[in-house]
């Protein structure tokens, strides 16, 4: 490892020495919308004589350094018009442009493809964008765009299924992807068990999800980075938008507080469908809202502050007997500062937390879980040349867990008070990565992350016969807890157990001609939060764990290849790419492993491993009237849990079994066609192999109950999953020049209504005592209609 | 949990279906299942005793076969040994002059098709069942009706509880068990919920001590049968080993499970 960080330092500080000395000058500065002032993420800005050029981050700051002369530039973004201009550059010009939209219609209607143009000279692989355009484009289940279902027809990206939580990539888990928020971590991201999930689309900018090649920027979690933005809020004008829908309706106001300086963003959104219970003489709820709002202020050229926040939960209440509620609150103070124009910096201070309340009347208790987060990071973009930029920067991170406290509710209750353990822990990262473009043809970036993971004390840590918490009865062949022998017992300030983990990445692209490339790339991750579920989707009472002297933290190696081609002048894009990654100590449960409210996890875990390997092909046509893309992803997603010693028999005989989310086959075509500006049409097609699953293979009779045998884990499927979703869009009057402005969606979520198995349960008739199987069957076809606003 | 997001989509969008299907299932080869519960209710002297030994059978048969012909032994302590004799050919094996001692262990031998099975086991006390809870206007409905058996836990030990609940309406039994983490030494209460239940209507509700390992085997069998299929909150359904192990050839080990209770048992009137 030593020698490995040697040969990383020595091409970090010896490569940036091939540049020459001429005389040289940056041009830099900011790209906003004309319309609203919002900084635009990834610009093209473009030195065709050059053949060079630079994007803009995720604050809407660019930079370039070039020789002395006069050039001209292109800068392009879909959906805005281009600008197309001469510079004189003789000394370093600091110059913000604006660009207006290319359409004054409503957002829902983008005549290109908002799908970032496919950048075949990047090392950067694996990466998709999607622009807020096309994700509100997309026919959705009754009406409610949602982020994570979007992304979820990306290659490489599926779920457990309708009605589960999250989403997994390139065969990996939902706890294993980091979802960022304005760079605030978010634990859960499902609203209404997965319906639906927590991001409100007004507010939201943008979205970049990393399956692989991930930059040594990120960290902690080992299967993808979901990196979203929200928008900053109008700073030329108070403008309000809104959508009317049949499950939900949101609002959201954004206006100047400093005209063009400053400016703030309210937004609010809340499901009313349990409105309508009593309607159906039910006496109960079921709704979520949330709130998401942030304050922009521009202090001058170098400094801009930024603070924003989230909060969101979900309510069930059944009659008087069960109330539960849950949801992610981030709070987050962000400071960009320009050291000079070649050196932008940012600096984020973090709360985020995530709280799960239950209580329960019947049986006379309340339940609340959580986990709680204080994160600083500080993140420098370096554009030292065109040919070569350095990010780095560090992340520290301080963790509490709350696995669960349980209170009486009443006077008589039967219950004790009685607090789980809390958990703390410290986790720290440095990184820098370097984006080096070699000659014309071939381009590199290379990285390091160096982190580290502190548990801290907690007050009571049992101890165990040679530290094995989980213990095998050969004679029965079953996995059992083993009993502890002893307590530790420990200050806050101590440190129980550390790690620490050096992650290289590695991304290179050689271009072969002006239109395709191959990219390569490598990276490690590692990860030390673990989400505590043992069934096949997160729900959200499940609660997270850390690394520690019982649970090793997850170490990742992926490696991806792939081939990259645009067709007539970037009107066609094709991506294919192939994946194989490794996982070291995925974790496993012993049978019958009880996660809620269990004081010594340890006991019902064991190590295992997980890997998976996949072909991802992606065709996209980004311009015209038709537009859209089609996915194809092949893959294979499995984890094995062999026996530690020769004596033990593992988790499911130690043979390695399909994970609930290997999906072989899974294709989505997703069009947009734009008859005229009043009408516009998309289409989503989706197939799926079926979900695997255990069946039984036999039945037997146990005190008066019929108990299905089953056969090894996840060995059989469910039938194969498909649907299409139609919805047409009408703006009534395109040509308005009127203030208000709207525009009706009308959506068929499964058109051809097919009863997609969500589960297939195996019981008894209650009436004939008859075994029988049913299948659960969650949207069947669904008409929905909403009605968006502007003004 | 299925239940849950099942009412949930129905309260949502009375869109979801549930509906019976045609499934193709692979059929194990059959495994001996032993029933083996000695049942000491309070107040009797425990001499009738039953074991029950059956076949796995193809999940959607509506027969299960008993295995006959087996010769079944259980011995206790002071390695009396008591003699269980099938009764025609119905696969249960009675005796009627067992003699239960709380805390005394007790081990459990049979010979079917030539293997030898065996399991040992510690007979279990319990407390009474206090008195009875109801109310007519429990559950998600509002209608169902619910019974609380209360119970006062022994504060000094650890102690696990195997409910049953049996209406004699046409319901499937419903079984339950308890552990005292979080409840040791109080008065608390096994738990019972039917729609279909009316005033008059007899319920028997049965409490019984239990082992550690019991209540795990019990709690891991629980799970298969209420939740199974592969939905997005069901536990990995698996084959649930109880503490019988066949003696001749353990690659061909037997189901179910050798326990020894004492009982408290209540036959309680809706009102």
């Amino acid at each position: 490892m030593a020698n490995k960080f040697k040969v990383y330092l020595w091409l970090m500080l010896c490569l940036p020495l091939y540049i020459t000395a001429q005389e040289k000058f940056t041009l830099s500065g900011k790209i906003t919308d004309q319309r609203s002032n919002e900084t635009l993420i990834g610009v093209n800005i473009i030195f065709p004589e050059l053949q060079t050029g630079t994007i803009t981050n995720e604050y809407g700051f660019y930079s370039i350094t070039l020789t002395k002369g006069t050039y001209n530039f292109q800068i392009s973004y879909l959906g805005f018009n281009s600008i197309s201009e001469t510079i004189t550059l003789d000394e370093n010009k600091a110059l913000n442009f604006k660009l207006t939209e290319s359409t004054e219609s409503l957002d829902e209607i983008v005549i290109t493809e908002n799908v970032e143009k496919l950048n075949i000279r990047k090392p950067q692989m694996s990466v998709n964008s999607l622009s807020i355009n096309t994700i509100k484009q997309m026919p959705v289940v009754l009406g409610e765009v949602d982020v994570i279902k979007s992304i979820t027809l990306l290659p490489g990206v599926s779920n457990a299924g309708e009605g589960s939580s999250g989403f997994n990539v390139r065969g990996g888990a939902v706890d294993q992807n980091l979802i960022l928020l304005d760079e605030a971590t978010i634990f859960n991201s499902s609203h209404l068990f997965g319906l639906f999930s927590v991001f409100n689309p007004d507010a939201i900018k943008d979205l970049k999800l990393y399956k692989g090649g991930i930059p040594a920027k990120y960290g902690g979690r080992v299967s993808s980075v979901l990196d979203i933005y929200q928008k900053e809020g109008n700073s030329n004008q108070f403008q309000m938008n809104g959508g009317i829908g049949i499950v939900s309706s949101r609002l959201l106001a954004e206006g100047p507080i400093i005209k063009e300086k400053g400016s703030f963003l309210l937004g609010g959104r809340s499901s009313y469908a349990h409105l309508f219970f009593p309607l159906f003489d039910l006496d109960s709820k079921a709704y979520f809202y949330d709130l998401n709002t942030k304050i922009s202020l521009n202090i001058n050229r170098n400094n801009n502050i930024y603070l924003s926040g989230y909060f969101g939960r979900d309510v069930f209440q059944i009659s008087d007997s069960f109330d539960n509620s849950y949801g992610n609150t981030v709070l987050n103070f962000r400071w960009n500062h320009l050291y000079s124009d070649k050196l932008f910096s940012n600096l984020s201070l973090i709360y985020s937390d995530y709280y799960y309340g239950l209580a329960l009347k019947f049986v006379e208790f309340d339940w609340i879980s959580g986990i709680k987060n204080f994160n600083l990071k500080y993140d420098l973009k370096h554009y030292i040349s065109t040919n070569f930029k350095l990010e780095y920067g560090l992340n520290s991170l301080y963790l509490t867990f709350n696995p669960g406290e349980i209170n009486p509710t009443t006077e008589t209750s039967g219950i004790n008070p009685y607090n789980l353990i809390k958990k703390y822990a410290f986790e720290n990262a440095v990184y820098i990565d370097a984006e080096h473009q070699i000659n014309s043809k071939f381009a590199l970036s290379y990285g390091l992350r160096l982190n580290s993971f502190q548990r801290l004390g907690q007050s009571e840590l049992n101890i165990y016969e040679n530290d094995q918490p989980v213990s095998f009865n050969e004679e029965l062949q079953i996995y059992e807890k083993a009993k502890a022998i002893g307590v530790d017992t420990y200050d806050r300030s101590d440190v129980i157990e550390s790690f620490m983990n050096l992650e290289p990445r590695l991304a290179l692209a050689y271009q072969l001609n002006d239109n395709s490339s191959v990219k390569a790339s490598y990276n490690r991750m590692s990860q030390y939060l673990h989400l505590l579920s043992n069934t096949s989707s997160p729900t959200p009472l499940d609660v997270w764990a850390p690394s520690g002297k019982y649970i090793k933290p997850q170490l990742l190696d992926q490696v991806a290849v792939g081939y990259f081609k645009t067709f007539k002048d970037n009107k066609y894009a094709l991506e294919i790419e192939t994946f194989y990654k490794d996982i070291k100590n995925r974790i496993d449960y012993i049978d019958g492993a009880n996660l809620i409210a269990n004081d010594a996890i340890e006991q019902v875990i064991l190590n295992g491993k997980a890997r998976a390997y996949g072909l991802e092909v992606l065709f996209r046509k980004n311009e015209g009237k038709l537009t859209g893309w089609i996915a194809y992803t092949l893959s294979k997603s499995e984890q094995q849990t062999p026996g530690r010693t020769a004596f033990e028999t593992g988790i499911n005989d130690g043979k390695w079994y399909n994970t609930p989310y290997d999906k072989t086959h899974d294709i989505s075509i997703t069009s947009s066609y734009e008859l005229s500006q009043k009408w516009s049409f998309s289409s989503n097609f989706i197939f799926q192999t079926g979900q695997p699953t255990t069946f039984p293979n036999g039945q037997y009779e146990y005190n008066g109950i019929k108990i299905p045998n089953y056969e090894a884990r996840n060995s059989s499927r469910l039938s194969n999953y498909h649907r299409l979703d139609l919805s047409a869009n009408y703006n009534p009057n395109p040509d308005s020049t009127k203030r208000w402005k709207g525009e009706w969606v009308f959506g068929i979520y499964n058109v051809y209504g097919r009863k997609n198995a969500a589960s297939i349960a195996f019981k008894e008739n209650r009436d004939t005592g008859v075994n029988e199987a049913s299948r659960l069957a969650l949207f069947g076809m669904i008409p929905s209609i909403s009605y968006n606003f502007k003004f | 949990m299925r239940t849950y997001i099942f009412i949930l989509s129905v309260l949502l969008l009375q869109t979801s279906c549930e509906d019976i299907i045609v499934v193709d299932l692979h059929t194990a080869e059959p495994k001996l299942v032993i029933e083996a519960s000695i049942n000491w209710i309070k107040g009797t002297s425990g001499k009738n005793q039953f074991v029950k030994l059956s076949l796995t059978a193809p999940y959607f048969d509506s027969i299960i076969p008993p295995a006959n012909g087996a010769t079944v032994i259980i011995k206790d302590q002071k390695n009396r040994v008591y003699n269980f004799i099938e009764d025609g050919m119905s696969g249960i094996y009675k005796n009627t002059r067992f003699t239960p001692i709380i805390n005394h262990t007790y081990s459990l031998e049979i010979t079917y098709n030539d293997e030898v099975y065996s399991a040992t086991e510690t007979l279990k006390s319990v407390v009474p069942i206090d008195y009875i809870g109801q109310t007519l206007t429990g559950g998600f409905s509002g209608e169902d009706t619910e019974l609380k058996a209360y119970y006062t836990d022994p504060a000094d030990e650890t102690n696990f509880y195997f409910f049953e609940f049996i209406s004699d309406i046409p319901a499937i039994p419903s079984l339950s068990v308890y552990e005292d983490r979080y409840n040791n030494g109080n008065q608390i209460f096994g738990f019972y919920s039917e729609e279909d239940l009316e005033v008059g209507d007899r319920v028997t509700i049965r409490n019984h001590g239990i082992s550690e390992r019991f209540y795990n085997y019990m709690f891991i069998l629980l799970q298969q049968n209420s939740n199974a299929g592969g939905g997005p909150f069901e536990t990995h359904p698996t084959i649930v080993k109880g503490n019988c192990v066949n003696q001749t050839n353990p690659e061909n080990f037997p189901l179910g499970y050798f326990r020894l209770s004492e009982v408290a048992e209540l036959i309680y009137t809706v009102q």
